[in-house]
């Protein structure tokens, strides 16, 4: 037993109930009720007709349970690595305790002391030999001596 | 309500357009009514013309304006019961030609008809119709 729904207002349409209406473009309309189709055959519109079921879904009345039901989407985030740093360096690296980073950056802080002062210590060094050969300066004429100048 | 005087569309292709009834063959009933699969004596009020190179060559045959040919009727305006209680209507009037055998004249029906005709044995036109209702 199949039951139809009526093309105007969507009631169901119970075996024995109501007609059927093919139209000239043999387009078929079930009609559940005389009121029905007479007011599809005056060619009423519907979605105006308050108690339809057209009407009723435009105008969202009596739904609000099942609009509840609203799923939302959470994107999920993956570990990855890049190029350069694997995962396992990433991790390693996250995993530090804060303990073992201070020591580490202390390392690298003295490290860079000592490579700094190296390099000025060699800076210093032949800073002062270069300067040595140069020391008075005074022109190779007047060593020769003042003779040719006249 | 297929009476006297009746018109109705003809959906074959047998050149006819119009038909007019004339009278309804039922068993010993002189002022009949007709319905859908009752077979009705019309006449040809409009029919398409029909030119001379398709007259001699062509299989099926072609009426002309004024012939008075058998029919049977495949949709009325007037509401048919089915047996589950539904009642069928249609928009229109609609009647398919018969040979005095109960042969279809055409051979090609555009257009939905009535699923009724199974009932009353017109199973050849059902299976020709594009849509059955």
């Amino acid at each position: 037993m199949k039951l139809e729904i009526d093309s105007f207002s969507g009631f169901r349409i119970y075996p024995s109930k109501g007609k059927l209406f093919v139209r000239g473009d043999s387009k078929v309309f079930r009609f559940a009720n005389s009121k029905n189709a007479s007011l599809f055959l005056q060619r009423k519109n519907p979605r105006k007709i308050a108690w339809t079921q057209v009407y009723r879904r435009m105008h969202k009345k009596g739904i609000t349970e099942e609009v509840a039901k609203k799923r939302s989407r959470r994107t999920v985030k993956h570990a990855r690595g890049i190029v350069g740093a694997d995962i396992a360096t990433i991790t390693a690296k996250r995993n530090q305790t804060a303990a073992v980073r201070q020591q580490a950056r202390l390392a690298a802080i003295t490290k860079a002391k000592t490579e700094k002062k190296e390099k000025e210590s060699k800076k210093a060094k032949p800073a002062a030999r270069a300067s040595a050969p140069s020391g008075p300066k005074v022109s190779k004429q007047q060593m020769k001596g003042g003779k040719g100048g006249r | 309500m297929i009476g006297l005087k009746s018109t109705l569309n003809v959906i074959d292709n047998s050149g006819a357009l119009l038909v007019e009834c004339v009278n309804i063959l039922k068993n010993k009933v002189n002022n009949g009514v007709g319905s859908v699969g009752d077979e009705i004596v019309c006449v040809v009020k409009r029919a398409r013309p029909i030119s001379a190179a398709t007259q001699a060559s062509v299989n099926a045959v072609k009426v002309r304006k004024g012939d008075v040919r058998r029919a049977v009727i495949v949709r009325t305006r007037k509401e048919v019961r089915r047996p589950d209680g539904t009642y069928v209507r249609f928009d229109d009037n609609a009647a398919v030609l018969l040979n005095n055998k109960r042969e279809m004249l055409g051979t090609r029906i555009g257009g939905i008809v009535n699923a009724d005709l199974r009932l009353k044995g017109w199973s050849k036109i059902i299976s020709l119709a594009p849509r059955v209702v």
